[in-house]
C-alpha cells in the first residue's frame, strides 16, 4: 500500500553506517539491555578519547552489574564535557528517547549517532487520542487507547518520537482489510 | 531592490572609537518595524557613480525600536561604502535601507550563550543583551579589540554586564584565550562570533581540534566582497552583456546594469542570491554552498563570488 502524499518525501528516519568521531574527548556508547555485536565492535575499534560503554536497563528485568536507570543516565550525560560522542543501539523508540535525554541536557544532533534498529517494531501514535503505543508490528493496529483501527503510516514524528496512526478507511471504519499487514 | 525599501532620517551621528562612526537613524513615514536580536539591514549608499550597499547590524533594543542604531568602521581596504558612510552622511540627511533580516539569531534552547566579539564585530550583540537580560540567560561577552582603532561602547558594557563582561584590548597586550574559553563550555553552551575572518577561522579551528561540533559555533562575518580580475557576466534571458570590473561585485554590476538579483546579506551567507549558470566556470568565494556543489559549478552567488573564465552565462 503507497501511503505517501508527496511522492518523493519520505519522513522515515534513514540509519546510516556509524562510525566514530576521532575528535571527541569523550565516546559514549550506549545500548538497551543487553549490548549487540555491533556496538560492541563500534567500542572496541574506538581508540580515540576516553570511552564508556553503559547499559541502560528498559525491560524492568534484574538489572546486570552495572546498568543503568534512565535516570541515571541523565545523571551522567549532566557532567559531560561538550566535545562528547554518543552512539546509541536499542529498539527505534529507545534510541530516539536517549537523544531526547540528550538534547535536553544540550547536546545537539550532530554528536549522535544511531545504529540501526534492533527490531521492526514501531512506536505508534494516535492522532486520534494521542495515545502512544510500543512494539508495534502489524498495520492496521487497533488503538489501546480509542479502540479506532490505525493505519501505521511511515511519517516518523520527531516530536512524538513515534509513527502516526490514523484510522484507516475514515469514511467506513467498519471496512478493515482481511488481514493486517507485517511492517517492515 | 528598490521596492520595499524604508526612508529613514539620520537624526545622529557620533564616534565611538577612533575608527568607529554611530548613525541613529529615525522613520520618515511610518514607525520603523520591529526585529529580533542578531538582525540587519542593508543600507543603498547613493555614491558618486555609484551606488553601495552594505550590511550593518541594528544595535538598538529589537523591542523598542524608537531608532535603528549601526556602527560603521571605517574599513582600511574600503571599497567606498564605510568612507561614503564616514565622510558624506550627515545628520538630517536621508538614507534607505531595507526591512530588517536576521541571519545570527541566538538559539534560546541553549543553557549559556558565550558571545566573542571582535572589534565593530560588537554590533548584533548590542540587540542581543537586552533581550538575554529579560529572559534571565545565562551569557557572557568577550570583547576583542585594538583602543586605538575600535572598542566602542566598552565602559557602558562594563557597568551594565559587570562580571559577565570581558574585555581583550589587543593594543595593551591582552589576549583572549580561545582554548580555554571554549573548554569550560559545558554541555548546551553554544558560541557566537561576530569579528574578522581571521576571528572566526581561530575559533572554528580550536573547536575542530577539540572535538566541539560545529552545531555549537554560529558566527556572521559580513566581509566585504574582494576585488579580482574583472570578467564579463551575460544574462541569458535578454543577452545582455555586463561587464563586472574588478573592485565591482557581480551583483553590484548586475543591478548597476538594471538586472535584479534576489539577495539579502549580500556576503555570502544566506542563500538569496543563488543563481544558475549556463556557461563559463565560477570562482566561489561564499560560505553558502557545499563543496560538492561548488564542485559542480552550476550555482554561483553573485554577492561575493566570480568567474574563472572570462565571462560567465547566467540563468537570469
Ligand atoms: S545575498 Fe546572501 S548569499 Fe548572496
Amino acid at each position: 500500500m503507497q501511503v505517501e502524499m508527496i511522492p518523493g518525501v519520505k519522513s522515515r528516519p534513514v540509519y546510516t553506517p556509524v562510525t566514530v568521531n576521532p575528535r571527541s574527548q569523550r565516546q559514549i556508547f550506549i545500548a538497551q539491555d543487553q549490548i549487540p555485536a555491533a556496538l560492541q565492535s563500534l567500542y572496541d575499534g574506538c581508540e580515540q578519547g576516553e570511552k564508556s560503554l553503559l547499559t541502560v536497563v528498559t525491560t524492568g528485568a534484574a538489572a546486570a552489574g552495572g546498568a543503568l536507570s534512565i535516570d541515571d543516565l541523565a545523571q551522567r550525560v549532566a557532567s559531560l564535557p561538550q566535545s562528547s560522542s554518543f552512539y546509541l543501539a536499542g529498539s527505534e523508540a529507545f534510541m530516539w528517547d536517549i537523544a531526547k535525554l540528550l538534547t535536553d541536557a544540550g547536546f545537539i544532533s550532530d554528536q549522535i549517532a544511531m545504529l540501526a534498529p534492533l527490531s521492526k517494531e514501531r512506536r505508534l501514535f494516535c492522532t486520534h487520542c494521542y495515545t502512544l503505543m510500543d512494539h508495534v508490528t502489524h498495520s492496521p493496529h487497533v488503538c489501546s487507547g480509542c479502540g479506532r483501527a490505525l493505519l501505521v503510516r511511515d511519517h516518523f514524528s520527531k516530536i512524538h518520537r513515534a509513527y502516526v496512526g490514523v484510522q484507516i478507511n475514515a469514511e467506513d471504519p467498519a471496512d478493515l482489510p482481511a488481514a493486517a499487514e507485517e511492517l517492515s | 531592490m528598490s521596492e520595499g525599501l524604508i526612508e529613514v532620517r539620520v537624526a545622529s551621528v557620533a564616534d565611538v572609537a577612533p575608527k568607529i562612526r554611530e548613525f541613529r537613524f529615525t522613520p520618515v513615514a511610518e514607525a520603523l518595524p520591529p526585529f529580533s536580536p542578531g538582525a540587519h539591514v542593508v543600507v543603498e549608499m547613493p555614491g558618486a557613480g555609484k551606488t553601495y550597499r552594505n550590511a550593518y547590524s541594528l544595535m538598538s533594543d529589537p523591542f523598542n525600536p524608537e531608532n535603528y542604531g549601526i556602527a560603521v568602521r571605517l574599513q582600511d581596504e574600503s571599497r567606498g561604502g564605510s568612507v561614503f558612510m564616514h565622510t558624506q552622511v550627515k545628520e538630517g540627511d536621508v538614507l534607505r535601507i531595507t526591512p530588517p533580516a536576521n541571519l545570527f539569531a541566538p538559539h534560546w534552547a541553549a543553557k549559556k550563550h558565550i558571545l566573542l566579539a571582535g572589534g565593530v564585530g560588537i554590533t548584533p550583540f548590542m540587540s542581543y543583551l537586552p533581550e538575554m537580560q529579560r529572559r534571565g540567560a545565562d551569557y557572557e561577552l568577550h570583547y576583542l579589540f585594538r583602543s586605538e582603532q575600535t572598542g566602542a561602547y566598552r565602559d557602558e558594557l562594563k557597568k551594565a554586564l559587570g562580571e559577565r563582561f570581558f574585555s581583550y584590548d589587543s593594543d595593551a597586550g591582552e589576549k583572549c584565550d580561545v582554548r580555554a574559553l571554549l573548554a569550560q563550555g559545558a554541555p548546551g553552551t553554544h558560541i557566537y562570533i561576530c569579528g574578522p575572518e581571521s576571528l572566526i577561522h581561530a575559533v572554528k579551528a580550536e573547536a575542530e581540534a577539540m572535538g566541539v561540533p560545529a552545531g555549537f559555533i554560529h558566527y556572521e562575518e559580513f566581509a566585504a566582497p574582494k576585488p579580482g580580475k574583472p570578467f564579463t557576466v551575460k544574462v541569458a534571458s535578454s543577452g545582455q552583456e555586463v561587464a563586472v570590473s574588478a573592485d565591482d561585485s557581480m551583483l553590484e554590476a548586475l543591478e548597476a546594469a538594471g538586472v535584479e538579483v534576489t539577495n539579502m546579506c549580500r556576503g555570502g551567507v544566506c542563500g538569496q542570491c543563488v543563481t544558475r549558470v549556463l556557461e563559463g566556470t565560477p570562482e566561489h568565494r561564499d560560505d553558502f554552498l557545499s563543496a560538492a556543489e561548488k564542485s559542480r559549478n552550476d550555482c554561483v552567488m553573485p554577492c561575493v563570488s566570480r568567474a574563472v573564465t572570462d565571462s560567465l552565462t547566467l540563468d537570469l
